[in-house]
């Protein structure tokens, strides 16, 4: 690019002022090399381009595209978080992305590359020969110390040869003003969901300035992985799982983010079993197997029976699959002993050794005290040196989780930390003090200079190494690079990896003819079932919950309220929301208007509707997946509403208001799932559990009202309970009487709140789900079903008495245990299990 | 001196057990002085999969998959081994703790026997610095390593109730440290880490003692089950060295190794994931004798 290029002339003045004025503001710290001025204080060009595009936006322009994009993008996206649910980080996202030029890609591609193949040739001799070891080149307390040193991995051939599949490293630009490594990534690199989420949100808000830079694109990246990935199964169309630790995970989200842009199935540990050396996911329609794990967890974690004996996150019986090579893990297990800082200063030498050249990409000067001369050397300087643990994680006193230098410890620390170098020297490096540099960035219509770290992510496949052309960028407001890491204050910038020439545009999309269609989507795992069901359960207890405490509420504005509120049918009903968990038993007594407020909003108890929306939730976040941004975000907005509510004080007419306005949102939520869900086996499950629990709860309100003694009162509470209040009054002009309410709540097939209407969906659904029987018997929950719809389609209403309502009742919570027995535990591979480690 | 090795254990569920899948470390490891003659193992119900193969610390691992419904699981281990006395390891010096910890950090030996291993802390054993701090009193005055070993041990001995209801198999070091009561194998776990605490390999040994005791001689504690003792590493030439602090004895013809590792969970003589949803119980039967 040359300055000709520059649109400066072409500038409407007021743009021109702008971006005059954030050029005049921006004051990067001297001491630090800095993305948009070098050394001498030239400006970039690719900078100066950049800045005046955004120049050109007037301010409230700008700010509603960006915030919009922004806005988007995380209602739907990766980061968007279950309110109260504090595990997941979000980064805000800076509208300045960083720049890297032509030159700049092409250091850090050709020293990744190298980095990565030099790190392949050190995992596999470790876990093979450790001739680096025996040779001299390490010593053995260098590897020895790293929890991730797996010793069962020694001597095991990972499938295809390879042992690492994708790598990661963190970048700053050195004084030098070449790129250093900070950190390097070999366990599970985290952030290329983020990534990803970040260029779409700046792709949206900006997308003519991708073509106008020739930014590269990142979805070939992608695809390369994912071509990678099945590769290294050997088997043509391998069933991909990504093995995450669940919703409680940091990055859960990202995880499910890059699971669903990759397609893999995303599994727990509970999903997997094995069985003769390979690994199965249960799905309801039983084992099937799993032939390549993206792993998102630690090694140690990933096999309680050989591993870390305490986790709950693995499957039992991983190594020895993984040992016979019946399933290709990714990473190995025992990439993450590469993250050590021990091995840094004696990467040099290695890489020699192992490549025949000396490494492209400097690091961070680092010296591993288990070395006499090193230790002495930082002995000498340790006021100047930041003081790390040698390995990451486990077994590290609190003084010494982080790198610090001494003069920022506390008194007990910094003692603590002199005691360690003296008696384990070797569970310690010291490290030179890294003072980040710059890049600019938009702070409150301010051009600042913010601290980075980019990460770059490398996968390897048939192909050879492959860089992703762009990265997670992190910023933060301290120059000190250890508070990024810490996450404090830090902001994310979008990567932009500019091309000499234009940009040919790539998606995931594949080639269309090589694309065989294929209506169903895979396989439904029985854990994704298993939720599927409650969150149906759940969304139907909540709906009549709600439906109870509306007719609470609408007795105690009924003028007639003498002859309702004394009466014996709200106590029954107050009863009955205790039975349900809804209420505590203190609540009796208390009134309507009380015992309304505290069903709905009580968090105490765990049937309250609040409480069965949080479980709702919980329950969705385990299969997020699975869910489309509408469910998910109508989801979230209940309980918004409920909290708000809440605490809004209000009249008995605002809160009858306010209970229709929830039940109103329930009911939007039941209409996306009818309309909006693929008609697959996980729609199935949903509606499953949503119709057993209206048959349920249907006949628990007719065993109270719709019995001999019942009042007028009574059925017509019941008729409002199952919302057929239009249907009766159109079909009967009598007025109420027993028999007809009894029919229509509990034996009308066309009435679509009746019991009888519910279990006819039962069944229909029973029939659409796959068997496992191969003798062509029925299977016991579709037996069930088909003796519940005869019974039901030959009753007499007139005849009904208690018992026989009470007796369907327990026959649709039997068939609730049987869908669970045969769908979602797998018989003899279902939890709950024992650990039976004694003192033997 | 040749020994006969009985190892019962018996797993008895209340409700039955559909499935078991377990880990067993039940043959005795072939040491510098200890050989193996013959070892089985046999299990009931049959096992449909049994996969045997060599652990990460030298020991012999097997792989059990049972997959039909059973009330009790029985696994009967037996083994004749040949021991030979150790050689009387006090008469040699040994070096000094500073020179072990640096040989130790020096050496290029990352497999079960070097000293690099049993440096670290693991999430069972972690560092505690009360423990640290009361191995350092042993380490006073540049005392020889084998000394400084040896008193730990017998302060050990000295300090701490042996009780087999103070503690179970998860108990921390940190807690049987502070109440200072426990069993073999939080013993020790005292000893591992407290060595550890200040730069020297150690490792936790499980094993076997002679049930009966010579004639004339006590009986030792623990030698109704199995046992636990620790290894010290005494720098390059001397090597590992046994030291048993429950019954403040340096191990010769009475300690049959089983197996070796950083902690309990690399030796568990069983370990394992079964499927059952009532209680459990758990009998553990051992007997050694020797063959005249």
């Amino acid at each position: 690019m040359t300055a000709d290029d520059l649109p400066l002339e072409t500038l409407a003045p007021e743009a021109a002022a702008r971006l005059s004025q954030w050029l005049r503001d921006y004051a990067p710290p001297p001491g630090a090399p800095d993305e948009l001025f070098d050394a001498s204080g030239r400006p970039s060009l690719a900078w100066l381009k950049l800045l005046s595009h955004y120049a050109e936006y007037p301010v409230e322009e700008f700010n509603r595209r960006f915030g919009l994009a922004t806005r988007h993008i995380r209602e739907t996206g990766v980061s968007y978080r279950i309110f109260g649910e504090e595990n997941e980080r979000i980064w805000p996202l800076n509208s300045l992305p960083l720049i890297l030029t032509p030159k700049d890609w092409r250091q850090i591609v050709e020293g990744v590359t190298q980095r990565f193949q030099l790190m392949e040739a050190l995992l596999a001799d470790l876990y093979g020969e450790a001739k680096v070891v025996t040779e001299g080149l390490l010593p053995a307390a260098a590897i020895a110390g790293a929890r991730d040193y797996i010793r069962a991995m020694r001597g095991v051939k990972p499938p295809g040869g390879r042992h690492l599949h994708h790598f990661a490293v963190d970048l700053g630009r050195g004084p030098d003003g070449r790129w250093w490594v900070l950190n390097d990534r070999s366990q599970s690199p985290s952030g290329a969901g983020y990534a990803l989420e970040n260029r779409l949100v700046l792709s949206r808000a900006f997308s003519n300035l991708y073509d106008a830079m020739q930014v590269q694109r990142l979805a070939s990246f992608f695809d390369g992985f994912r071509a990678s990935l099945s590769a290294t199964s050997g088997r043509a169309d391998p069933r991909m799982c990504l093995l995450t630790a669940g919703r409680f995970s940091e990055t859960y989200f990202e995880q499910a983010h890059i699971a669903r842009y990759l397609g893999l199935l995303l599994v727990e540990g509970d999903d997997l079993v094995v069985r003769q050396g390979r690994v199965y996911v249960r799905t309801i329609e039983g084992l099937k197997r799993a032939d390549v794990i993206l792993r998102r967890v630690d090694a140690d974690f990933i096999d309680p029976l050989e591993l870390n004996n305490s986790s709950r996150l693995g499957t039992p019986g991983m190594m020895e699959a993984i040992r016979s090579g019946g399933v290709a893990v990714v990473n190995i297990l025992g990439s993450g002993v590469l993250e050590s800082r021990a091995l840094l200063g004696f990467l040099p030498r290695i890489c020699s050794h192992f490549l025949g050249e000396e490494l492209k990409l400097p690091h961070v000067a680092t010296w591993w005290c288990g070395q006499p001369g090193a230790r002495a050397f930082v002995k000498e300087r340790l006021h100047e040196l930041v003081i790390a643990p040698s390995f990451p994680g486990l077994g590290q006193a609190d003084a010494l989780k982080a790198p610090s230098l001494l003069s920022d410890m506390s008194e007990a620390n910094r003692a603590d930390t002199l005691a360690r170098l003296e008696d384990r020297p070797f569970d310690l490096v010291g490290q030179e003090w890294v003072r980040l540099s710059t890049m600019p960035a938009l702070r409150g219509g301010k051009l600042v200079a913010a601290p980075f770290v980019l990460r770059v992510y490398a996968c390897a496949g048939p192909d050879g190494i492959k860089v992703m052309p762009g990265g997670f960028c992190r910023t933060s407001e301290r120059s000190d690079a250890r508070a990024i890491f810490m996450g404090e204050d830090a902001e994310t910038a979008d990567v932009w990896v500019l091309s000499d020439g234009p940009v040919e545009r790539v998606t995931l999309l594949a080639d269309k003819d090589e694309v065989a269609v294929r209506r169903l989507a895979g396989r439904l795992p029985s854990r994704a079932a298993d939720n599927l069901f409650w969150l149906g359960r759940y969304l139907e207890r909540a709906e009549a919950t709600l439906r109870l405490v509306r007719s609470l509420r609408a007795s105690l504005m009924d003028p007639e309220q003498g002859a309702h509120a004394a009466g014996l049918t709200l106590t029954a009903l107050e009863e009955l929301l205790i039975e349900w968990g809804a209420l505590d038993a203190s609540t009796l007594g208390a009134g309507a208007a009380e015992a309304a407020h505290r069903a709905l909003y009580n968090r105490d108890t765990y049937g309250s509707v609040i409480s069965l929306i949080l479980a709702a939730q919980r329950t969705a976040s385990g299969m997020r997946e699975r869910l489309s941004p509408d469910f998910w975000t109508l989801l979230g907005r209940l309980e918004e509403q409920l909290s708000e509510n809440a605490a809004s004080s209000t009249t008995p007419d605002d809160a009858l208001t306010q209970t229709e306005a929830v039940l109103r949102v329930l009911a939007a939520l039941s209409g996306l799932a009818q309309e909006n869900m693929n008609r697959s086996a996980g729609w199935r499950f949903l509606d499953l559990g949503r119709r057993l629990e209206r048959g349920i709860n249907t006949c628990q309100w007719v065993r109270i009202l719709g019995i001999e003694a019942a009042t007028t009162d009574d059925l017509d509470l019941l008729l409002d309970l199952i919302d057929s209040q239009i249907t009766y009054r159109a079909r009967y002009l009598v007025g109420l009487a027993l028999t007809p309410v009894r029919d229509m709540a509990m034996l009308d097939p066309f009435n679509t709140r009746s019991v009888a209407f519910q279990i006819l969906k039962v069944k229909e659904h029973l029939e659409a789900l796959p068997s496992l029987a191969e003798d062509g018997m029925i299977e016991a929950p579709r037996r069930l079903a088909i003796a519940l719809a005869a019974e039901i389609e030959i009753a007499d209403a007139k005849a009904m008495t208690p018992e026989t309502v009470n007796r369907l009742e327990g026959e649709l919570e039997s068939l609730s245990l049987a869908l669970a027995d045969r769908y979602f535990q797998q018989g003899a591979q279902a939890t709950p299990k024992v650990k039976m480690t004694g003192l033997a | 001196m040749i020994y006969s090795v009985r190892h019962t254990t018996t797993y008895t569920y209340e409700d039955g057990a559909r499935f078991a899948q377990c880990v067993l470390r039940l043959r005795p490891r072939d040491t510098a002085r200890q050989t193996v003659l013959s070892s089985q193992v046999e299990i009931s119900p049959e096992p449909a999969q049994a996969l045997r193969q060599l652990g990460p610390f030298g020991e012999e691992v097997v792989r059990v998959l049972i997959d039909q419904p059973h009330h009790q699981l029985v696994i009967s281990a037996r083994s004749r081994v040949l021991l030979a006395p150790e050689p009387g390891m006090g008469l040699f010096a040994s070096p000094r703790l500073a020179d072990v910890r640096d040989q130790a950090s020096r050496s290029d030996d990352l497999g079960p026997d070097g000293p690099a291993t049993f440096l670290y802390p693991t999430s069972s054993t972690p560092l505690v610095k009360a423990i640290t701090a009361y191995a350092r009193e042993s380490f006073a005055d540049q005392r020889p390593i084998y000394d400084a070993a040896h008193e730990l041990m017998s302060r050990i001995h000295g300090d701490f109730a042996y009780d087999v209801t103070a503690t179970d198999v998860a108990t921390p070091a940190a807690v049987a440290f502070a109440h200072r009561r426990g069993v073999c194998q939080d013993f020790a776990n005292v000893m591992v880490s407290g060595l550890r605490g200040l730069g020297v390999p150690a490792a936790y040994v499980s094993g076997y003692l002679r049930t009966e005791p010579p004639p004339g001689e006590a009986r030792l504690q623990g030698a109704d089950a199995t046992h636990a003792w620790v290894r010290v590493w005494c720098g390059i030439d001397l090597g590992w060295v046994g030291f048993d602090p429950t019954n403040a004895v340096v191990p010769n013809s009475d300690h049959i190794v089983l197996a070796v590792g950083r902690d309990y969970a690399d030796v568990a003589p069983i370990e394992g994931v079964i499927l059952t949803e009532g209680r459990q119980s758990l009998k553990v039967e051992v007997d050694v004798t020797p063959e005249l």
